[in-house]
Order: structure tokens, then sequence, then C-alpha cells
């Protein structure tokens, strides 16, 4: 009886900390912007109850439906950037290659730097005068395609998706390779002795036992994209016209710039559900648990 | 995705029946992807020892001579002494007691079986899905509520909070994989609950505990978003925070600009290079389930 009473204790002890944290940093705010979006307050005076009025305004604003696009616009150049890039120099740094720790340090290099760094780096890059991009095109006698990149809206979203890319696709390369160290040389050795070629043995036994890494690597990232904030919020901070805005940044300007507290934590709550129903919904399409 | 990359495979399969790929296509390749990967940074740190004319003249040789005037005005503008001591203390901090906190919670999990063990797990994995954006706002007033606004260990808390489900995460996999008879020994030994902790199961999960102290450490040396929203003391930033708006201040003097982001990279490129192995486990880790 006693034993048992100790181990209870011990047991409670042990997880309240973590429990307490978690609970007051991570899980009462997010509780706390369900309550807020009701409300409309400039953060200092008395909150007044408006109901869903920060939500019809939400869903009555283009710009709103605008950083969502552009949020979308992320997703997908980090799926279909991101991956297969990743995959194919994954592809050809899985063989007997000198060098391979260097191509493999260099690669995840990106991955470990500050988000900042990597913003500020690339912002000087696409700089219109002396941007490393454009003084490449001046050099190459290819004057008339320098533009400016990331202070003309018609390019400033792909400069910036170029840099999302850019930023991790070293983590999938390390993540792939790993998968494909697994895979049994004898199985690739017997295709081989049976005549396949380099590319049938690639797409007809690697690629399929490697498969349900690529699932984890596609929904890892979307969920990763969904996170995008600090390098738009360090490179454009959603400019120019707002063509590089995503939901995240219009909740921050509007919540921070124009002191909306209530519309701002009504923003949130739509981030907190676009997000898991996405997740959730692409998990169950690729078959896996979200989990 | 597929239809460009199947295309290009495609046209590569064709080819490799009349011509078999050459290894120095292959190495070709690699160099070009080499070079998109790092010629930035070595861009950024070499133009950083330039002058402002030999940069506007000559971006892309070595120079001519090496130029600190860039990093004494970025290290005095930026205030990069105060932004080091910052984040060094937020960084090792947090880490030390998500870890410590983390591990003991772990060793509850993995190791008892209680009632609410398996939905006390699963909440703390929720964590994971969590997007932290969706958190700025409510936090920033939580934190103003509770007067926690700049101060200097305001981001140590949403840092321990937002990290303890992957930490969890990693340290529960590992330690339930001991064997049961090591505790019953070990109780047979007289040993209590929490020496068992201390002295076995700790020192057993040393690889895990390496990969999540790396993680935590790395995320929270990166880590702008909170840092933008609860701290806005020139005194309390943190160095992302603080090169933001340095970079903000002085958008044209690129010389600068360089010098400050240079400083800010050797500590985490020798951190990196030191311990490679250790921090691609540990975040290739991180990614897979966060």
């Amino acid at each position: 009886m006693h034993a048992a009473r100790n181990r209870t204790i011990a047991i409670t002890v042990g997880i309240l900390p973590a429990l307490i944290i978690y609970l007051i940093f991570a899980i009462l705010p997010i509780l706390q912007s369900f309550y807020y979006s009701f409300m409309e307050w400039d953060g200092f005076s008395d909150m007044r109850y408006v109901g869903l009025a920060n939500f019809i305004e939400l869903f009555q604003d283009p710009l709103f439906w605008n950083s969502m696009k552009n949020n979308i616009y992320v997703v997908l150049a980090s799926v279909l950037g991101q991956v297969p890039i990743a995959l194919f120099i994954a592809l050809l740094l899985n063989r007997k290659i000198k060098g391979l720790k260097i191509f493999r340090t260099i690669g995840f290099l990106p991955v470990v730097l500050s988000t900042v760094v990597i913003s500020i780096t690339w912002s000087l890059i696409y700089n219109s005068e002396n941007g490393l991009i454009n003084e490449l095109l001046r050099t190459a006698g290819l004057d008339f395609l320098a533009q400016n990149w990331l202070g003309d809206s018609n390019w400033s979203m792909i400069a910036v998706l170029v840099t999302v890319i850019w930023q991790f696709v070293g983590l999938y390369l390390i993540i792939f390779l790993a998968a494909l160290q697994n895979v049994p040389e004898e199985v690739l050795e017997a295709a081989k002795m049976d005549g396949a070629s380099e590319w049938k043995t690639t797409w007809s036994i690697t690629i399929p036992m490697i498969w349900d890494t690529i699932i984890v690597a596609v929904i890892l990232c979307i969920s990763g994209s969904l996170k995008t904030f600090d390098l738009i919020y360090v490179m454009t901070n959603g400019g120019p016209a707002h063509s590089t805005d995503v939901m995240a940044l219009y909740m921050f300007n509007e919540t921070f710039s124009k002191l909306q507290y209530g519309y701002g934590s009504a923003v949130s709550v739509i981030i907190f559900f676009f997000s898991l129903i996405l997740i959730y919904t692409v998990t169950k399409l690729l078959g896996r648990k979200m989990l | 995705m597929q239809s460009t990359y199947e295309k290009l495979e495609q046209q590569k399969g064709a080819l490799r029946k009349k011509f078999p790929i050459k290894k120095p296509v292959i190495y070709f390749i690699l160099i070009i992807f080499a070079i998109v990967n790092a010629y930035p940074i070595i861009w950024m740190v070499i133009n950083s020892f330039k002058s402002e004319q030999e940069f506007a003249t000559n971006q892309f040789g070595l120079p001519q001579e090496l130029v600190f005037e860039n990093y004494i005005s970025a290290w005095n503008t930026a205030n990069l002494g105060t932004l080091f001591t910052n984040s060094i203390f937020i960084c090792l901090t947090a880490t030390f007691l998500t870890v410590l906190i983390g591990a003991f919670t772990s060793y509850f999990l993995s190791r008892f079986t209680f009632k609410l063990n398996k939905v006390v797990y699963t909440f703390f994995i929720f964590g994971m899905l969590i997007p932290i954006h969706a958190t700025l706002v409510p936090m920033f007033i939580l934190m103003r509520n509770l007067g926690l606004l700049n101060t200097p260990v305001t981001l140590i808390f949403p840092y321990i909070a937002f990290h303890l489900p992957i930490t969890i995460f990693i340290l529960t996999s590992f330690m339930k994989a001991f064997p049961k008879d090591i505790e019953e020994s070990a109780i047979m030994d007289g040993c209590g609950i929490f020496r068992i902790f201390w002295s076995i199961i700790l020192p057993m999960s040393r690889p895990a505990l390496a990969t999540v102290i790396i993680l935590n450490f790395i995320y929270n040396w990166n880590e702008f978003s909170f840092a933008l929203v609860l701290i806005n003391d020139p005194n309390l930033q943190t160095l992302p925070l603080g090169l933001a708006s340095f970079a903000g201040q002085f958008t044209t003097n690129y010389g600068a600009q360089m010098a400050g982001l240079t400083m800010s990279l050797i500590p985490i490129i020798a951190f990196y290079l030191l311990l490679e192995k250790e921090i691609v486990k540990g975040m290739t880790a991180g990614a897979v389930k966060g």
C-alpha cells in the first residue's frame, strides 16, 4: 500500500513540472486565442464581445485570402521543389563516390543556419544594385534580365520561394540518404545481374523501397512550410503590395501595427485550424497516422 | 512534382542505354549542387572583408586587402557582444531545463504503467502539431498579463514549452527500449525510484540525451518569432532578433551587414563541423517527428 502510494506521488511529481509549463505556455495561449477571437480589443481598454464579427470581417478581407494563397504557394514550392531535388541528389550520392562526406556536409549546412541569417544573406543576393544575382547577369552580358527581385511584385514571391527551397533541401537529402542506405545491396545486385538498367532499378526497386520515407518527407515539408514566417518577415515583410504576405504575417501586422488583438486572435484561430486540417487531410490521404 | 522529375529521369534513362552515365556527369551535377548550397555563404564571408568601393567593382574576386572596418562598425553598432551574451544565456538555460524536465517526464512515461500514461504522452506529442505562429498573439497577451514581457528570462518559458514535445518524444522512445530487468535488479538492491533514474536510466540514455541537447540548442539559438513579439528592449535582444533589426537599420551598409552575419555564423558553423554527425542525427530525428 505504502509503496504504491509512494509510486503515485513519484509519478505525479515527475510529470507535473513539464505538464504545468506545457499547459501554461503552449496550450493556454491556444485556448485564449479562441476567447479573444470573439472580442474587439485594442489591447488596453476594455474588451467588447462582438460575436463572430472578427471572423466575418476576416473572410471578407481580400488581403486575408491573398495571404492564404501565398501560404499555399509556399507549401507547393516546398513539396514540389525540395523533395524532388533532394531525392535526385540523394540518388546520385548513393554510390561509391569520392567526397561523399563533403557533399553531405555542404548539403546540410543551410539547415543549421538561422533563418534570419539566411534571409538577410539572400536579401543581399537579390539586391537590385549590387546583389550577387544581378552582378552575375551583368557579367554574363545579360543585363536585361536583371531585376529588382524583392522589390518587384512580379518577382518577389518567386525570389522568396527560391530561398525557401534552398534552405531545406539538405534536410530531405539527409533523410533520403539514410533511407537509401537501408536498401539491401543484394537486391540491387540481383537486379543488375538480371540486366536491369540503373534507371529501371531506381524506379522499380529503390524508389518503392523508400516510398515510406518519401511520404514522411512530404508530410514534413507541408507542416514545415506552414510555419514560414521569419524568412518572409525579414526579407520583405510581406511586400511589395502584399505580394509575399502569408497568413502569419498578415496576423502579425494586423495585430501589432493596427492594435487589433481580437482580430489578430481570430486570424490565429484560423491558422491553427488551417494547419491541423491540412496536415490531417494529407496524412489521411497518404495513409498515415497524424500522431 | 513527379512529372518533371520523371521526365528528367526518363531522359537520363534513355541516354544511359546508349551511353551509360559516366561518373564525370554525376560529379558535375553534384558540384553544381554544392556550389549553389555553399556559395551564398562564401560570397558573403569574402565580401565582408572588402571596402565599399571594392564590393561595388570586384564582387567575385578575393579581397585585394583585408578590410576590418566592417567588423568594427558591425560589432559596435549591432551591439553584438550583448546579443551573444543574451543568446548564450537563454539558449543554455532553456536547453538545460527542457532536457532535465523532459528526461524526468520521459522516465515516468516510458518505465511506468499507470492509468493516464497514454493520454499524457499523446497530449505532449500533440504539441508538435501546434503551429507556433498561431500562438504569437495570445502569447504576447499572456506574457504581458504575467508581467513577463522584456525580462531576461521571458523567452525561456515558451522555448521550454514548445520543445518539450519533441524532447519527450525522442527520450521516451529511447528509454522504452531498455529491458525491464534493469529496474528489477536495482530495486532488489534497494534503489529508490529517483535513484534508478539518476544513476541508471540517465547514464544509459546518453546518446538520446546528446541528440535532444543539440536539437534544443540549435532551435533556441535560431529562434526568432517569439523573440520578435516578446522582446523589444535592445539590451535583451537575442542574436537573430538583433541581426534583423541591425539589417533593417543599415540597409545600405552591405559590408557591415555581411560582417555582422559572418560573426554570428562562426560559432554555429564551428559547432556544426565539430559535431556534424550528432547534429545531423538530432535534426533529422527532430524533423521526422517534428
